[in-house]
């Protein structure tokens, strides 16, 4: 969604493309090639079942190969709707080249990674079955036709691929459709949407999650250059809580596709993670308060649950909340912690602010590891925490035991998996709403420039301090359900920096990743970033360093997040909602109609 | 036995160490307002790069007066090449880009280089001994040893030669004119650039002089010692006002000082026996920069209120 | 038009739900096939410890001590028509974490048992999850008593969970081994106890304490320090004003080599007296002539007395494994021993056949576990009512000459 990419409009004819072939073949190798790479998945990659997935059978492709599959079959779709086939034309709205170019780009990389890694992991080339070379062979093939697809030739080798996977210029806007029928789009796409994401969550190996990430990246990365992406967020815009509620539902219906209690398990600790970053992204993302000792909030709400939960170990073992009431207990201690911290300090500025949260989380996590009665007030058990947590049970429904429901089985994690959908439900909602209001608008006044707004009568103390209070609160009630999950609590996740979520940087890095101010990046940075460390384990003691070196990329390529917030979009053009993704206004009534009907 | 000055002494030994890396923290945000979260990392590829120097380049058996030099150069090297390349690659292709982005650049960049000497050093993975100068004197109630005079030294040599390159020569008055304002600084005829780069470079050197004073001092060096150590940098840096070399040295001092007499006699006060100890300091440290903040938010010697939220 | 776009739109959708089922199909065929194919049964033993990261030269250690197990018990063919496979998983020492992994291996169909995890506090996350699934979960390091011996474990023991059990001893066994040691052995009357707030060492030292002023001695002094923390000036100098004769640390040798070296430096000239957690060349490697007359204890017997020991260390050799074997590789090799002994007793009462369903095994080497009785490489392994290891054999080591020594081998009581 960078306009960066895009580069000017010059009426320079359109010469040949990046590699000298003749054009007219461009297409058809195209064509041939993304069904070559498809079909070559069919063959025997390998000789051995040593490597994950089992890549050695004819006619059956397993683990890695259908992600060539799929990612073959894209680029024959793509292509066939260059050529104008009827009932396609809505895949290339905008007529452009680059969604070929990155749909190749993405069955070579995906392909040659898995002939790669099959070579690496078995030790050398030679394993590599007549099938394997042929699949290599047969996913060059669209790439060096896309390479040689007419492009404007700006003289630098460089320039001109950028140019070849730059967006299209102007994305003419979809014909006026009824609104079931955008619906059912935006159904369909969220069932893909399910679909896809649990099949990144279930890979169960991590050479396949890689090779899935390098698929979904250049898939999506051709969507949006297509400019389907665009289309698709206008129809969000028109549908909002149409699509919320399908967002609610794609994520309730998550764990009755899972057969294993695992994934939910992965689930439930990434909604955790992802409805604390939520509340961060109030602190950073609308207030603009640089937090980084954020995760104590968490801390501060479960160890509350876990003082109240009944546990032998707690201090207070007499006493058992029902859920309900420790939930509440957790987020209004949290609160009050994020009172007092921030009273006395919210009226620094900037990173001084950051240091003294980077000094409040550590002091927190330190307090809780000395407070055992030994080397101070006997409250938190030390280091050994508080564990024997007991599981929830709501009116006889134990979250403990597996329960069936309509045919599937709900174990344990997914209990408490569609707990906190529920829970980041009513996050989602306080902070849309929030954000919707008078006090959400003077948090971006004071983020943007706190003089001015002081001037415009915002008093920006109090702001601030209900923005820290309320996302405080909100890790808070994540950190009662975390308690329950994991039976107990320990000092040792609530840390500045660690090596896996939750911890402040990591909560902070989630925000930024996904993008500042959205709902849904942060949810996003929070999977993406709870699962790299997980997937990654098959690089075994160098996942760490695969993980930083990811971080870097990630941020050197978009800075902005993989969601941007459209800041300007907001301050110019009153749309009222804060993640709204990047829209054309200026070109959606003139020039749209015409075109459209003829891409339709 | 009064052991007060013995524990002065312990505080101003570790304090000059975080003043020395807090230098890096607050020249480059003293010039580009950037938090670079990995300098704790490069201090500590400095002391890799002056084992490097001991272990693999001289020969056995060299004394340690010709072998620290030495040891100072080598680890020099490592730590400005690592600070101007985590400039060049990392952090200039972002100087566009949202204000939070190098924050989590720099946290990614932290972990990659924990991991590359964690992986790619050999014996890294856990704590390698370092040549130490460990020859004591006794001086009335205080015990030091040369590896002591040699990180007082070293920080008042360095403090000196920094203060004098600010304000004497060209280059460090160009270095504040950009801190003072970069654009106009651009427009009198000054590479910003270079200026940032100079700022990385030093700071990467005094952090490394800073790594091998720690590995003389304790002995041994290993793979996670930067994170800590840049943490309270970074504070010290903050305490003494961020962007104010003077400050960082101070900030450094005072927190040293503050972190050992609370580890040494806040158990003593009544009251107060089960919340002292060394485990406790940190937390009363970060409360000293608490207090030290809100009664002056710009830091002991900062002058003006960073107007950047 | 539109209708048709819709049409592609769910074909697309259609193949890719029917790619996601057919690719779950098909492995799962795949490891059947497996299983027939070559006439053995291939079973799992997960390992989980913190193998990136902090604490990863011990976790590391963990892996490949239970590697080396596995890779022998095959080598042996100890349990006709099985193949033992080690998965191992990274905890990163983060309970959240340990537990996702509980729940990767418990949902594995082919895995029998767990080794592991290193730190007590990820132990808490895991045991319920192996309890609900009935599977045997061994941690050759966790020695926090209230895993096995439950909260009021020093006055009314009870188990919490029947499917967790550990070759490791607890703090209690320990400290009270090195108090005797210290006061009755080494004749020093007065000492002075740091720890690092973990559940380790501060439990350790707790026990210490106790029991050292029990036989007598004189506790001058506590202090308590942080893992990382590298300048010990402020507590050094505490402890020569304190006028202690010894030193007892409970924690790692990170921190402790650091201490010794510093306390040394400033002229104090006592040992520095520790759990097995220090008990690794690492911390004389460190510490260099300073750690010289330290003291450890250990659990077992030296290791140089038993053949089957130095085979192991020599192979962990051999194979170039990183990761620190000192610490808990051998307790590791034991934990691994005992899940596959288990098996074979499983599979030697059901005529020679292990059974096919999986739940059923896991509940019998649950079972068989409680009734292991072998020689393993760190001692005798077998499990009591709670699931602590009766090998109560602890030794004490001193560095002498840069190398840890046995100077006492006894039960502790």
């Amino acid at each position: 969604m960078t306009d960066t990419k895009t580069t000017p409009v010059t009426p320079a004819p359109t010469t040949r493309g990046v590699l000298p072939l003749p054009t007219a073949a461009a297409r058809p190798l195209l064509l041939a090639g993304g069904i070559a790479t498809a079909a070559s998945a069919f063959l025997a990659w390998t000789w051995t079942a040593e490597f994950p997935g089992d890549l050695t059978i004819n006619g059956y492709p397993g683990g890695l190969q259908w992600l060539t599959v799929v990612a073959g079959i894209l680029t024959v779709l793509f292509t066939l709707a260059s050529y104008d086939i009827r009932g396609l034309g809505w895949l290339l709205p905008a007529r452009n080249t680059a969604p070929l170019v990155l749909t190749a780009l993405g069955a070579f990389a995906t392909t040659w990674f898995t002939i790669i890694a099959i070579s690496v992991e078995l030790g050398g080339l030679a394993n590599l079955e007549p099938g394997g070379w042929i699949a290599a062979i047969a996913a060059a093939l669209p790439l060096l036709g896309a390479l040689a697809l007419p492009q404007e030739n700006t003289g630098n080798a460089k320039e001109t691929f950028k140019a070849s996977i730059a967006k299209a210029e102007k994305i003419p806007a979809p014909a006026a459709v009824s609104p079931w029928i955008e619906r059912l789009v935006i159904t369909v796409v969220t069932a893909i949407g399910l679909g896809v994401f649990t099949y990144g969550i279930d890979t169960e190996y991590g050479e396949l999650f890689v090779g899935y990430l390098i698929t979904v990246v250049f898939a999506m990365w051709a969507l949006h250059t297509a400019g389907l992406l665009d289309r698709f967020s206008r129809l969000v815009a028109h549908n909002r809580s149409f699509t919320l509620a399908m967002g609610f539902v794609a994520a309730i219906a998550f764990p009755f596709t899972q057969t294993d209690d695992h994934y939910a398990n992965i689930g439930v600790n990434i909604l955790i993670f992802g409805t604390v970053a939520l509340g961060l992204n109030i602190v950073v993302g609308l207030a603009g308060l640089l937090d980084l000792g954020y995760v104590a909030f968490l801390g501060v709400g479960a160890y509350t649950a876990a003082l109240v939960s009944g546990s032998e170990f707690s201090r207070f073992s007499g006493v058992q909340f029902p859920f309900w009431a420790s939930a509440l207990t957790g987020a209004a201690a949290s609160l009050i912690f994020g009172v007092l911290i921030g009273a006395p300090t919210l009226r620094l500025r900037g990173d001084y602010l950051a240091i003294v949260t980077l000094g409040f989380g550590e002091i927190f996590r330190i307090a809780v590891n000395n407070m055992d009665g030994d080397s101070g007030p006997d409250i938190t058990n030390g280091p050994n925490g508080i564990p024997s947590i007991p599981d929830l049970n709501f009116l006889g429904f134990n979250f403990g035991q597996s329960h069936d429901i309509g045919g599937f089985t709900l174990g344990r994690f997914a209990n408490y998996y569609l707990l906190m959908v529920l829970i980041m439900a009513i996050v989602v909602l306080v902070y849309t709403r929030a954000a919707d209001s008078r006090i959400g608008r003077s948090w971006i006044a004071i983020r943007e420039d706190e003089t001015a707004a002081t001037a415009m009568g915002i008093n920006g103390f109090r702001v601030k301090l209900i923005a820290f209070a309320l996302g405080a609160a909100l890790a808070g009630l994540a950190g009662t359900v975390s308690a329950h999950v994991t039976y107990s609590v320990v000092p040792t996740p609530y840390q500045f920096a660690g090596s896996t979520p939750p911890n402040s940087a990591f909560l902070l890095a989630a925000v930024v990743l996904g993008g500042m101010g959205t709902v849904a990046g942060p949810l996003l940075g929070a999977a993406l970033l709870y699962l790299l460390p997980e997937k990654l384990v098959f690089l075994q003691d160098k996942s760490l360093l695969a993980f930083g070196i990811a971080l870097i990329l990630l941020m050197r390529f978009r800075p902005e997040g993989v969601i941007a917030n459209r800041r300007q979009q907001l301050e110019f053009h009153e749309t009222g909602q804060l993640d709204v993704p990047e829209q054309r206004i200026d070109d959606t009534d003139d020039t749209a109609v015409s075109v459209t009907k003829a891409g339709a | 036995m009064n052991t007060l000055p013995q524990q002065l002494a312990n505080g101003l030994l570790l304090g000059s160490m975080y003043g020395l890396i807090a230098i890096g923290y607050t020249m480059v945000y003293g010039i580009v307002q950037l938090i670079n979260f990995a300098h704790g990392e490069i201090f500590m590829t400095g002391a890799f790069g002056a084992l490097t120097v001991y272990f693999y380049i001289l020969p056995d058996g060299t004394p340690m007066a010709v072998a620290v030099p030495l040891m100072l150069i080598g680890g020099g090297i490592v730590a400005i090449l690592i600070a101007v390349g985590a400039e060049r690659f990392a952090y200039r292709p972002l100087r566009g880009a949202p204000r939070l982005a190098p924050l989590i650049t720099a946290i990614g960049l932290s972990l990659a280089l924990q991991e590359v000497v964690r992986n790619f050093y050999p014996g890294a993975d856990r704590a390698r001994a370092f040549p130490g100068l460990d020859a004591t004197h006794d001086l009335g109630s205080i015990t030091i040893k040369d590896a002591d005079i040699f990180l007082i030294v070293s920080a008042v040599v360095c403090m000196a030669a920094l203060a004098y390159f600010v304000r004497k020569s060209r280059t460090g008055r160009a270095m504040q004119a950009t801190a003072q304002d970069p654009d106009t600084a651009q427009l009198m005829g000054i590479d910003t650039n270079r200026i940032i780069v100079i700022a990385f470079a030093i700071g990467g050197f005094f952090a490394a002089v800073a790594a091998v004073a720690y590995g003389l001092k304790y002995g041994n060096v290993d793979y996670r010692m930067g994170f800590l150590m840049g943490l309270k940098a970074f504070t010290a840096a903050v305490l003494g006002g961020i962007g104010n070399i003077y400050g960082a040295m101070l900030g450094g001092l005072v927190l040293g000082i503050a972190e050992t007499l609370a580890s040494a006699y806040i158990d003593e006060i009544p009251g107060m026996q089960q919340l002292g100890g060394q485990s406790w300091a940190n937390v009363w440290a970060f409360c000293l920069l608490i207090i030290v903040l809100l009664v002056r938010p710009q830091g002991l010697l900062g002058e003006r209120v960073a107007d950047r939220a | 038009m539109r209708q048709r776009s819709l049409v592609i739109l769910t074909s697309v959708l259609t193949t890719g739900a029917l790619t996601l089922t057919a690719c779950g199909s098909r492995d799962d065929k795949g490891g059947d096939s497996n299983n027939s194919g070559g006439s053995t049964t291939t079973l799992t033993i997960g390992v989980d410890a913190p193998l990136s990261g902090e604490n990863s030269t011990t976790g590391l250690g963990i892996q490949y001590g239970a590697q080396i197990a596995v890779d022998d018990a095959n080598k042996k063919k100890l349990v006709p028509g099985v193949t033992f496979k080690l998965k191992a998983y990274d905890d990163k020492a983060q309970p959240a974490t340990g537990q996702s992994n509980a729940t990767a291996i418990t949902g594995d169909k082919t895995a029998v048992g767990a080794v592991g995890p290193l730190n007590s506090g990820v132990a808490q996350t895991m045991q319920q999850v192996f309890a609900s699934a009935n599977m045997v979960q061994i941690s050759p390091s966790n020695t926090a008593p209230e895993l096995t011996q439950g909260k009021n474990w020093q006055t009314d023991k009870k188990r919490p969970f029947k499917t967790y059990f550990r070759t490791a001893t607890t703090d209690e066994l320990q400290g009270s081994f090195a108090a005797d040691y210290a006061y009755n052995g080494l004749k020093k009357k007065t000492a002075f106890v740091v720890d690092d707030k973990q559940t380790y060492g501060a439990g350790l030292a707790k026990i210490f304490n106790e029991k050292y002023k029990e036989f007598g001695g004189k506790v001058v002094g506590t202090d308590h320090v942080n893992t990382g923390d590298k300048d010990f000036g402020s507590l050094v100098t505490k402890i020569k004003n304190s006028g202690a004769d010894l030193l007892y640390y409970g924690g790692q040798y990170d921190e402790s080599s650091l201490i010794t070296k510093q306390l040394k430096d400033a002229g104090v000239n006592i040992p520095l007296f520790g759990g097995d957690g220090m008990f690794a060349s690492t911390y004389i490697e460190t510490a260099g002539k300073a750690a010289e007359g330290d003291l450890a204890t250990a659990i077992g017997v030296p290791a140089d007395t038993l053949p089957a020991a130095k085979q192991f260390i020599e192979t962990y050799k051999a194979k170039g494994y990183k990761g620190d074997y000192g610490a808990y590789g051998a307790y590791s090799y034991d934990a691994a021993t005992a899940i596959i002994n288990a098996v074979k007793a499983v599979a030697d009462a059901n005529g020679g056949k292990v059974p096919t369903d999986i739940n059923d095994l896991r509940s019998k080497v649950v079972d068989a576990v409680q009734k292991s009785d072998f020689e393993g490489i760190s001692g005798k392994v077998s499990f009591d009512e709670y699931g602590d290891t009766t090998n109560k054999q602890l030794t004490v080591y001193q560095v002498e000459k840069g190398e840890w020594k046995a100077v006492k081998t006894g039960t502790a009581k």
